[in-house]
């Protein structure tokens, strides 16, 4: 295509400048050969002229019809040309082509009346006669000043138009030949500055698909083609460096705001959502390529978190909030909202950064409880202990044995409260102790532990017991710190001790489960509601808060119990089913870890 | 098309959003407030329904000058046609999320017990039937609304389940009459809400198909 254009391009001004000057030529030079000949002609024909004119001068005298036809004749037949000669009223006298009689009068003829003037005249005149183009020259027959008659010859020119016509025939013929060579040139010359070009074309297309790679050849054959390949390469070169420049960085910010932890959600003036990491499709349980060009509305239906980004839209540069998002149950999220501008200070839309507090808002919770709780727990005790103390300083009572009550009380509340921070302090080092890391441990016979356990708890309780059966290979052991395992046990006797009746027997069993040794402590006691099975490891958790304290807890037990199992890297479980009892589980890595040595 | 009502419904299918999502937000809390007893949050939710109040005689406004601004044909018209009369369902959704909230003070403070506990999983079927026939509508997607028609069956029988097993419990053991009775009435109250979604989802099939499904007939249709 492109060929072609250039090739019409370049031949048509080609063909114009070849066909001008060739028409040009052509007239000029059939111009100047015409008359040239002409002039030849008209020349030699009145010097011939001249020469009959000297021959017939002795017949002017008289004009006899029959010497001057006879004249003619012969001097017309052998110098082929026709020969006349014409009185001067006009009538011929004689010729050597036709009969005078049949000729009209040629007085009115313009080279015979110039010649009947005295003057020599020729003129080029289409001739009836004869049915041609002639040259006509008339010569007047003068003697002694008086004009007898005119002498006219004339001869066709149709020879000389034939040469001209050949001569004409052979420059239009060399034209065309011309114009097909230019043609050919044209050609040569369109495909010499096209096929560069033609490359070039390619490459570029090449470039503009985006494979920057692609490198034009600069050896091109005229400077200017090569030069201008050079600067395609050089801005190839140039965007390919800026868009791999870019797609890097957006690739880095891409990974940025994948990785992110926070939900980032981009939206622009109208509220279309423009941009989102992973971390919010997660949240929102979105599909990434789907919420693109959503609006926020339709995306989130939460009217807290509309409002925030609402605000931020009208006019406020950063809002701060917290919302809740209801979505396979409860996320409390924390909601950054700042206005979004580009670089010209245009605001664009917003930006939503959502960090989810679940968790530090369930601890939050978690300790506003436990503070709450060992106030309440704490105090309990001290009002009664406050009380009585009271009674005995302002009005003590008479009866010796009140007195006593009083003080046994006391006692009893003062023992509470030492059972309750004894607790708290326990947990305290088990917590700062942290990990299983600075636990001092040693190999501990399971065996001796539970044993140790059930005296311990069946000493310290008086009345009648349920019986304790306790079921342990002899030979289990397991590395432990036997002071805080033994802890352990005890506070799970005492529980289930606590909750069984007088008859149902304890069950406390340990046995090893694969690189696991798990004690178990079973009750047939009423057993646990399955709400609160998840909290009931939590400090000062009661299932039944009247019925516990009565007994005689601190609340603290199973709390102690987990971060016991927790510091020895294993864990504690608990399994209940209403009215049937509930089974407790400390298992235990049967294999010491690495720290174990320390 | 008129050139500005483009913009136009998507501005209005946003206050659409809006209006769902606080609707929404508001059941739920209703629902939070009557299991937890909560009478401060009831409180909260009667006076977040005068904001959707409000939200609505906007949401209103915006349906009627869309109306005599852009006169929109076809199903442009029914779009707006289905909006304005799911504005009334939404409305009245909303107002029910308000009685269910006014039974939290028969619970204020104590357990509310196990029969409650039948409801949120209830609340939970309508409040998505809300949500998914709204989805319906701005997406056009009646397939969707079908779907939709579908669930209500399914709340009705826990609605007539939920009435029985009340029944039964007053008749068997005496049990508290004033604090079953409510269960009863949200009951009533969430199954409404249902048929609220079920019309908002007829709307959209009618706004899609232009076929009229009201009124059980989209029993024959679905033959």
């Amino acid at each position: 295509m492109l060929r072609r254009r250039l090739l019409w391009n370049i031949y048509l001004p080609f063909l114009l400048v070849v066909v001008v000057s060739i028409a040009a030529i052509t007239l000029y030079t059939s111009r100047s050969l015409r008359s040239f000949f002409y002039e030849r002609t008209t020349a030699d024909l009145v010097h011939r002229t001249q020469s009959l004119l000297v021959a017939l001068r002795p017949l002017a005298h008289t004009m006899d019809a029959a010497a001057v036809g006879t004249f003619c004749r012969e001097h017309g037949r052998s110098g082929n040309i026709r020969i006349t000669v014409v009185r001067p009223d006009g009538t011929v006298v004689g010729d050597s082509h036709e009969l005078p009689e049949r000729m009209d009068n040629h007085a009115t003829r313009q080279e015979v009346s110039d010649a009947l003037n005295g003057r020599t005249s020729h003129t080029i005149r289409y001739s009836p006669t004869v049915k041609h183009t002639q040259l006509y020259v008339a010569l007047p027959i003068q003697l002694d000043g008086e004009t007898l008659g005119v002498l006219r010859t004339a001869h066709s020119l149709s020879t000389i138009d034939e040469a001209m016509a050949f001569v004409e025939r052979r420059i239009a013929l060399g034209g065309v030949l011309l114009a097909l060579g230019a043609a050919g040139i044209s050609f040569g010359l369109a495909r010499r500055i096209s096929a560069p070009l033609r490359r070039m074309q390619v490459g570029a297309a090449r470039l503009a698909r985006g494979r920057f790679d692609t490198r034009l050849q600069t050896t091109a054959a005229s400077e200017e083609i090569g030069a201008l390949a050079e600067s395609l390469n050089t801005m190839a070169a140039q965007l390919h460096e800026r868009i791999s420049t870019i797609e890097k960085q957006r690739n880095e910010q891409e990974a940025v705001l994948a990785s992110m932890v926070e939900c980032v959600l981009a939206i622009d003036r109208e509220e279309t959502i423009i941009r989102l990491n992973q971390a919010s499709c997660d949240l929102l349980g979105l599909d990434p390529s789907a919420a693109l060009g959503r609006s926020l509305q339709e995306v989130v239906r939460n009217p807290d978190l509309l409002a925030l980004a609402e605000s931020v839209l009208i006019g406020s540069d950063a809002v701060e909030g917290e919302i809740v998002l209801r979505r396979d149950g409860e996320r409390h999220l924390q909601v950054h909202a700042t206005s979004l501008h580009d670089p010209d200070g245009q605001r664009l839309g917003a930006l939503l950064v959502l960090n989810d507090v679940t968790r530090m808002r369930r601890l939050e919770s978690l300790r506003r409880d436990f503070v709450a709780n060992v106030s309440h727990e704490l105090r309990t005790p001290i009002t009664s202990i406050k009380g009585f103390v009271e009674t005995l300083q302002h009005d003590p009572p008479a009866d010796p044995a009140a007195f006593a009550r009083f003080l046994a009380i006391i006692s009893r509340q003062a023992d509470r409260l030492q059972a309750i921070i004894d607790d708290l302090l326990s947990l305290s080092r088990l917590e700062q102790n942290g990990g299983s890391a600075s636990l001092l441990r040693e190999d501990t016979r399971v065996a001796d532990v539970l044993q140790e356990a059930v005296n311990v708890c069946t000493a310290r309780t008086t009345g009648e017991l349920p019986p304790v059966h306790i079921q342990c290979p002899p030979d289990l052991c397991v590395p432990a710190n036997t002071a805080l395992l033994e802890q352990a046990v005890v506070n799970l006797v005492d529980n289930a001790l606590k909750h069984s009746g007088t008859s149902a027997a304890v069950q406390v069993a340990a046995a090893a489960e694969g690189d696991r040794v798990v004690i178990t402590v079973r009750d047939q006691g009423r057993g646990i509601a399955p709400e609160h099975l998840p909290r009931i490891f939590e400090r000062f958790y009661r299932a039944d808060r009247a019925r516990s304290r009565s007994l005689g807890g601190t609340g603290l037990g199973l709390a102690i119990v987990k971060h016991i199992a927790q510091a020895h890297g294993g864990e504690a479980t608990v399994t209940s089913a209403v009215g049937e009892g509930s089974t407790f589980r400390i298992v235990l890595p049967a294999r010491s870890g690495p720290t174990a040595s320390a | 098309m008129h050139p500005h009502l483009a913009p136009a419904f998507r501005r209005l299918k946003k206050s659409l959003f809006t209006l769902s999502a606080a609707i929404e937000e508001n059941l739920h809390l209703a629902m939070e407030a009557v299991l937890k007893g909560d009478v401060a949050l009831a409180g909260r939710v009667r006076s977040r329904d005068l904001e959707i109040d409000l939200m609505e005689v906007d949401f209103e406004e915006e349906c009627l000058q869309i109306l005599a601004l852009y006169q929109p044909v076809a199903i442009d018209l029914r779009f707006v046609a289905a909006v304005l009369k799911i504005n009334n369902d939404l409305e009245r959704i909303g107002d029910l999320a308000v009685n269910i909230a006014e039974h939290a003070k028969v619970y204020a403070g104590t357990d509310p017990g196990e029969a409650v506990q039948r409801l949120p999983k209830m609340a939970e079927i309508a409040q998505s039937m809300v949500r998914r026939s709204l989805d319906a509508v701005v997406g056009m997607d009646a397939d969707l609304a079908r779907d939709v028609l579908a669930t209500d069956d399914e709340v009705d029988r826990r609605h007539r389940e939920n009435v029985a097993y009340v029944r039964q419990l007053l008749q068997e053991t005496k049990a508290d009459v004033e604090r079953l009775l409510p269960v009863i009435f949200i009951s009533k109250h969430l199954e409404r809400i249902a048929d609220h979604a079920t019309n908002i989802a007829e709307d959209a099939i009618y706004m899609v198909d232009g076929e009229i499904v009201r009124h059980g007939r989209h029993h024959v249709a679905r033959e």
